[in-house]
C-alpha cells in the first residue's frame, strides 16, 4: 500500500483527458463549464442504470416476484452506498429525493411540527440559492415566524458574528445554510454555523448542491442535522438527490409526501405512517435515479488523485485571468474557489457573452442563477458563470478568458 | 454562430436604442418580466388627442437581443392607433420565429433565423409582452 500511494504521489500530474474519455458526450464537440447547473455522466453510470432498465426493472418492496427483489436490492444497496459515502450512522437517515430542492421543501414543511410558532426564528444567508430560499420563506409566513438573513462580509464571506447576535436573541429556532455557493464559489465554514447554532438550540440544514461534487462530505464531522443534495451535479442522473437527517429527528418529523409506500396502516378515516426514510418517500421510487448515484459515487471514490485539485486550479486561473481583464468583475475572492466563477462585463448582458461563448463552443450559465436576492446584494442584475469539473482542461479556461475577450470587442 | 445572431444592424440597435428612457417603477403603463434571466422591462406611452400613440419610453434591463427589439417596437409604433398596434403585435408574433419577417418590416429582418437561438426569442418578445399590457390596461380588457 504505502508504495502505490507514493507512486500515486510521484505521478500527480492529474490528466484531464482520461476522464474525458469516460464520457459518451464528449464525442460531441463542447467545452462543457456548466458543470454546477448539471455534470455529465460517465460511460459507468450510464451502463448501470441501462443495465437496471434492462435486466432488473420492477417496483419495490411492493413485489414478491424476483424481478422485485433485485429492483428492491439494487435500490436498497445504493442507499447503503449513499450512507457510506456521507458518513451517516444508519442507511435508514438516507431519504432518496428527485434533488436538493424536493429535499428542502420536505424539511421546511414539517417546521409546523417542529414546534415552530408566531415570533420564532428560521435563519438563511444572502448566499441563498431560490431553492433554499423561497421554501423557508413560504414557511415562516405561514406560522407567522421571521425569516432572518446571514449578511455578507464585504468580501462575500458570511457574516458569524452577526448570526451570533442574532442567535443570543433566543428566537432562532432553523438554520438553513448553504455549503459553497453556486455563484461565490468557495465553501462556508458550515461547521463552525453548525456549533454556534446548536449552542442556541436551533437545527441546522446544509445545502450541499454545490458541494457534493467536489468536497469530502461527512455528516457527522460537520454536525449538521439535514443535509440536501441533488445527484445530477455529481455525475448522477437528473431526478434523484439525497436528504439526510439525524436518525432522532426524523423519527419525530412529519412526511410532506403522502401516499403509498409511505403509510404504516390505512384506515378509511385515519393512517399511520412507515419508519423513516420510507415515510418521507411516498410514491414508487426513482430506483434507476438512484442505482445512477450510487454508481456515480463510486466513479467519484475512485477519481484518480489531484482530481480536486485540477477543478479548484481551473476556477483560480479563470477567476484570475478574468480578472485582469478591464472591465470585468469576478464575484468573490479570486483565490477561493472549490469549482467555478461568476462574473459580469462592463455594457455587455450576461446573455450575450454566453451567446457569443456558445458560439465558439463554450457552454456556460447567464443569468440570475436562481440567486437574485444575492446579486441584488452584490449589485448587479445579472451574471455569467463558468464552472469546473474534473474532464476540463486549462485549454477551455484559455478558450473562455479569449471568448470573453472577443464578447467585449463586439459589443465595444 | 453567434456572429450570426448578431448583425451589425442589431449591435447599432443594442448601442443606441430609440425610445430608451427613465420610467420609473409605478410610473409604467406596461412591464415584463424574463423570469428565466430576470431582465425586465418597463415602458410609458404618451398617447395624441387624435388618439394615437406618440411616443414610447423604455427602461430596460436587458441583453443585445431585447434592446434591439425594444427599439426596432419603439420606432415602428410611434404613430399607431391602438387597434393598429394590435395588428403590428400579432404580425410580429406571427413572424418572429416562425416564418420570418419580410422585406416591408426593415430591420425586424434582424430576427431571421432567430430560431436556432430558442433561448433568444424570449428576448425578442420581452418588449412586446409590455405593449400588451399597456394597451390592455389602457383599452381596460384583456391583453
Ligand atoms: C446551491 C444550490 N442549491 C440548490 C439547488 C437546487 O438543486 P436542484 O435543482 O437539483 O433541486 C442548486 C442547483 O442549481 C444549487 O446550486
Amino acid at each position: 500500500m504505502p508504495s502505490e500511494f507514493t507512486s500515486q504521489k510521484e505521478t500527480a500530474l492529474f490528466q484531464p483527458e482520461h476522464v474525458r474519455r469516460q464520457f459518451p458526450i464528449f464525442e460531441r464537440e463542447v467545452a462543457w463549464l456548466d458543470n454546477a447547473a448539471t455534470t455529465q455522466r460517465p460511460e459507468r453510470v450510464l451502463r448501470a442504470m441501462d443495465e437496471f432498465n434492462r435486466r432488473h426493472n420492477a417496483n419495490t418492496r411492493r413485489s414478491v416476484h424476483r424481478l422485485g427483489a433485485e429492483a428492491t436490492a439494487a435500490y436498497e444497496g445504493a442507499r447503503e452506498v449513499v450512507a457510506r459515502f456521507i458518513g451517516a450512522e444508519s442507511p435508514a437517515e438516507v431519504i432518496f429525493t428527485p434533488g436538493t430542492t424536493v429535499g428542502i421543501n420536505i424539511v421546511a414543511n414539517s417546521l409546523a411540527h417542529g414546534g415552530i410558532g408566531p415570533g420564532d426564528e428560521v435563519w438563511i444567508s444572502a448566499q441563498e440559492h431560490h431553492g433554499n430560499w423561497v421554501p423557508w420563506l413560504k414557511a415562516t409566513q405561514t406560522l407567522g415566524a421571521h425569516l432572518r438573513i446571514i449578511p455578507l462580509l464585504p468580501d462575500g464571506h458570511l457574516d458569524l458574528a452577526r448570526f451570533q447576535e442574532g442567535l443570543a436573541g433566543g428566537r432562532v429556532r432553523w438554520v438553513a445554510l448553504t455549503w459553497v455557493s453556486n455563484v461565490l464559489g468557495f465553501e462556508n465554514d458550515v461547521r463552525a454555523f453548525c456549533a454556534a447554532a446548536h449552542g442556541a438550540g436551533a437545527r441546522v440544514l446544509v445545502d450541499a448542491a454545490q458541494a457534493a461534487a467536489h468536497v469530502p462530505m461527512d455528516v457527522r464531522e460537520l454536525d449538521c442535522d439535514f443535509l440536501a443534495f441533488s445527484g445530477h451535479k455529481m455525475y448522477g442522473p437528473m431526478g434523484i438527490g439525497v436528504l439526510w437527517g439525524r436518525a432522532e429527528l426524523l423519527a419525530q418529523m412529519e412526511p410532506f409526501i403522502l401516499g403509498g409506500e409511505m403509510i404504516g396502516r390505512v384506515e378509511e378515516q385515519a393512517a399511520t405512517w412507515a419508519e423513516p426514510p420510507y415515510r418521507f418517500e411516498g410514491g414508487t421510487p426513482n430506483v434507476m435515479g438512484a442505482v445512477g448515484l450510487g454508481e456515480a459515487m463510486g466513479w467519484l471514490e475512485n477519481l484518480p488523485a489531484g482530481a480536486h485539485e485540477h477543478v479548484s486550479a481551473l476556477a483560480r486561473e479563470a477567476a484570475q485571468t478574468l480578472a485582469e481583464l478591464p472591465g470585468v468583475r469576478i464575484l468573490g475572492p479570486a483565490m477561493e474557489r472549490v469549482s467555478l466563477v461568476s462574473f459580469c462585463v462592463d455594457g455587455v448582458h450576461a446573455h450575450d457573452v454566453a451567446q457569443v461563448l456558445d458560439g465558439r463552443g463554450i457552454a456556460v450559465r447567464a443569468g440570475h442563477m436562481c440567486a437574485q436576492p444575492l446579486l441584488r446584494r452584490l449589485g448587479v442584475e445579472s451574471a455569467v458563470r463558468a464552472s469546473f469539473a474534473p474532464y476540463n482542461t486549462m485549454d477551455e479556461v484559455n478558450a473562455l478568458v479569449e471568448g470573453v475577450r472577443a464578447a467585449q470587442e463586439l459589443f465595444a | 454562430m453567434s456572429e450570426q445572431l448578431y448583425q451589425r444592424i442589431m449591435l447599432e440597435h443594442a448601442r443606441n436604442p430609440h425610445g430608451a428612457g427613465k420610467v420609473p417603477r409605478g410610473t409604467e403603463d406596461g412591464e415584463a418580466l424574463n423570469s428565466a434571466c430576470g431582465d425586465d422591462i418597463r415602458i410609458a406611452l404618451q398617447w395624441g388627442a387624435d388618439g394615437r400613440l406618440e411616443k414610447m419610453t423604455h427602461e430596460l434591463q436587458g441583453c443585445a437581443v431585447s434592446k434591439a427589439s425594444a427599439s426596432l417596437a419603439s420606432q415602428k409604433l410611434a404613430g399607431l392607433t391602438t387597434a393598429e398596434i394590435r395588428e403590428v403585435a400579432a404580425g410580429f408574433h406571427a413572424r418572429l420565429g416562425q416564418t420570418g419577417f419580410e422585406k416591408e418590416w426593415g430591420d425586424f429582418q434582424m430576427f431571421n433565423g432567430i430560431e436556432k437561438f430558442p433561448a433568444r426569442i424570449h428576448c425578442a418578445r420581452l418588449v412586446w409582452q409590455a405593449v400588451a399590457q399597456a394597451l390592455a390596461k389602457r383599452e381596460g380588457g384583456a391583453p
